[in-house]
């Protein structure tokens, strides 16, 4: 999978393409929309991220440009504008998906990886996840640990099928906050923690093996 | 230097308005002395008319009823001579210098005209004979050698018999009238002047507070607010623009004086952060445990996204401030949303050992931001979550009253410290009623681990949505804090607007 980064921030632009890189996509990084737009064109690029303040062009100028000329590579615009009115508007111009900064690496891979499933042909949905000993039955809402099923509220349960659908992957409070109760909020307080800690206990309790980890000042990861 | 003076004098409005109060004031009193003049000019021309009328036809009976006879021109001449002297004298027997009259008797025949007059006569009747003139109807005749014309009347005698011809020089009423004009004249250009000069005046010393005010606007500088306009003890426009210019002064002084005390403490709450933040860093690299060097990293970043948190409220915060805070609004039942909300907040009660109660009887449906509402309940749940004792009970209601719908807050802790319940004024314009200070930015308790922006943005966003935010303590006793948040209902909400707003539980 190869990226194309755009972004005039010297600093973001090359801790972007370090985490891309050791996630393992390959990376290809521009700071001019002008070069980013001859490098799009060329049609090599499974994803782009593209800054909305650059030097020498707008960020949605470059997007409809690419769009003009048959570029349909899912977008992810960045940007220090945090209004709804921005984002819609970046959304509408032909983006696919907007984060403001500052962001979390992990919600940005998270999202990259996203918009790569969405624009590839999906496979059938499956109906169970499985992770070590863990099971879990998205059609009857159950879930087993080595065979033992555990009793999980149903918004244990939306947790831990979120955790599932991304294991391996470290996913941040912000995305478990937006992804399982639906709602963007910024807290200070261990709200998430507190939910993930209940969870662990059903989960992990009799277990030897700890699937949900935390990863301290990132978010969490559920992976064997 | 002087030119410079006077041209920029001749700029000042008050000089445009005078000249032009001034003109039309000028053209105004000219055209009513005009008018006065004509009057008068006229009446005194119609006297020395009918006087003249009146008196040829006297000289035309006695020229008529005179016999023909030696002592005919005579007679006539005797009866002229009296009426000419009946102008030449004013009432009290003095002569009138430069009155004239004439009299001539034409009949018709070569026969010399009797003539009573002035002794050029030859100039007159050279003037008469070629007078076409209807008899009784006076005309002025300019006569050669005479400065003033001569109001001149004829009356006809039998038919053949020949005319009379009576003139009139009325030099005392010429001399009437010129006096007269002199006098407007005079009269006129002194009132013309006196009025400019008194509007002059006048508009100067208004003028002249209005550039105090000006010279007070000019001092102003950012670290110098003090400088106020003295205000005369007067109800005029000028006075209460100087008063209206002072409570600006006021304003802007004291949002300044906030905006030091913000900036005071955004420096406060974000220096700390990143100085703590840069310690973490620079010991985490010194170290050679992974562990813990990793502990610190981590706590690093807690603190960066507390930091960010903090930028992102302000930045919401300055926004609702100026009235540029954009609401999407969708219809929301507020009892549903503060369920979910509650119930994501609970565990993490129940952790403290709190415990979190939610009453709500009915769908209450409003029309807000979901995602400013949302944030809005998730900072009073997490105000309650660091500031509501161990063991108290938190509880949470949403109730419609007429007109509002009401968001209930309250918990049985130790409420608010009476400090933070002070209501003080805010920047915002002089209607703004004064908030507590609770609701103020940077507010916040003394052992406070928070930003102190949790309720500013409560109160922002009730605001913002027509409503409004109450904090108080639960009767006198002062045991349990109370916030009461007041949101206008939806007066009409369609089924078919509720889908999109709820979210649906996962």
């Amino acid at each position: 999978m190869r990226l194309l980064v755009v972004e005039d921030d010297k600093t973001i632009r090359e801790f972007l393409t370090r985490a891309l890189t050791e996630s393992g996509f390959g990376v290809d990084a521009s700071s001019l929309g002008s070069q980013a737009e001859k490098l799009a064109l060329e049609g090599v690029h499974d994803a782009l991220i593209v800054d909305l303040a650059l030097p020498d062009m707008d960020g949605l100028e470059l997007i409809q440009r690419l769009r003009a000329q048959g570029v349909s590579s899912p977008v992810l615009i960045l940007s220090a504008r945090r209004s709804v009115d921005e984002r819609v508007l970046g959304l509408e111009r032909g983006g696919d998906d907007y984060m403001t900064k500052p962001f979390a690496v992990a919600e940005l891979l998270a999202r990259i990886r996203a918009l790569l499933r969405r624009s590839t042909p999906s496979q059938s949905e499956a109906t169970r996840l499985r992770v070590a000993d863990l099971e879990i039955d998205l059609i009857r809402r159950e879930a087993r640990r080595g065979g033992v099923e555990i009793q999980l509220t149903q918004q244990e349960f939306a947790l831990l099928e979120y955790l599932c659908r991304n294991a391996g992957r470290v996913v941040t409070r912000a995305m478990v906050l937006d992804h399982v109760w639906k709602m963007r909020i910024d807290t200070s307080t261990n709200i998430v923690d507190v939910h993930i800690h209940r969870l662990r206990s059903k989960v992990d309790r009799d277990a030897q093996q700890q699937l949900i980890r935390t990863i301290r000042g990132v978010g969490y990861v559920l992976k064997d | 230097m002087f030119s410079r003076i006077s041209s920029s004098f001749y700029r000042t409005s008050a000089w445009r308005l005078a000249m032009r109060s001034t003109l039309v004031f000028a053209a105004g009193s000219a055209a009513v002395f005009l008018v006065m003049y004509i009057v008068v000019a006229r009446t005194v021309q119609e006297r020395s008319d009918s006087w003249l009328i009146g008196e040829s036809e006297t000289l035309k009976q006695v020229a008529l009823n005179t016999p023909r006879d030696a002592l005919y021109d005579r007679i006539v001449e005797e009866v002229a001579e009296l009426a000419s002297q009946e102008v030449s004298y004013d009432g009290s027997g003095h002569h009138i210098q430069g009155n004239t009259v004439f009299f001539a008797q034409t009949d018709g025949s070569s026969h010399s005209p009797v003539w009573v007059g002035p002794s050029d006569s030859g100039k007159f009747l050279n003037a008469i004979r070629n007078l076409n003139i209807a008899q009784g109807a006076p005309i002025s005749l300019r006569v050669q050698g005479w400065r003033e014309p001569f109001r001149v009347v004829a009356a006809d005698m039998k038919p053949g018999d020949g005319r009379i011809y009576l003139g009139l020089l009325d030099a005392s009423a010429a001399a009437l009238l010129q006096r007269l004009l002199v006098r407007f004249v005079l009269g006129w250009l002194f009132m013309v002047a006196f009025g400019f000069f008194i509007t002059l005046m006048g508009l100067r010393r208004m003028l002249h507070r209005v550039d105090a005010i000006t010279g007070a606007a000019a001092s102003i500088r950012p670290d110098d607010l003090g400088t106020r306009v003295t205000v005369a003890n007067q109800r005029d426009e000028v006075a209460r623009l100087a008063r209206t210019f002072n409570n600006m002064l006021d304003r802007i002084s004291s949002s300044v004086n906030q905006l030091h005390t913000l900036t005071d403490s955004v420096a406060h709450d974000l220096k700390s952060p990143i100085t703590s933040v840069r310690g973490s860093l620079e010991i985490a690299l010194t170290l050679e445990d992974r562990n813990q060097s990793d502990d610190l990293v981590a706590g690093a970043i807690e603190q960066l996204d507390r930091l960010s948190d903090v930028i992102t409220t302000s930045l919401d915060l300055a926004e609702a401030d100026s009235g540029a805070l954009r609401l999407r609004l969708q219809s929301v039942d507020l009892g549903e949303l503060v369920g979910r909300v509650a119930e994501l907040y609970a565990p993490a009660f129940a952790d403290n050992q709190q415990r979190l109660t939610v009453r709500v009887s009915e769908p209450v449906h409003v029309q807000m931001d979901v995602s400013l509402c949302t944030r809005m309940l998730s900072n009073l749940m997490e105000n309650e979550l660091r500031y509501a004792t161990a063991s108290s009970e938190v509880c949470v209601s949403v109730t419609t009253g007429r007109e509002m719908a009401c968001i209930t807050v309250e918990d049985d802790g130790p409420g608010f410290p009476a400090d933070l319940l002070r209501p003080e004024t805010t920047s915002e314009g002089a209607g703004a009623p004064p908030l507590p200070r609770v609701f103020l930015r940077f507010v916040k308790g003394s052992d406070s681990q928070g930003h102190g922006l949790g309720l500013a943005f409560v109160n922002a966003v009730a605001t913002a949505h027509g409503g409004r935010a109450i904090a108080r303590n639960r009767g006198e006793s002062s045991s349990g804090a109370q916030i009461v948040i007041e949101v206008p209902l939806a007066h009409q909400v369609r089924l078919d607007e509720q889908s999109p707003s709820s979210l649906s539980m996962p």
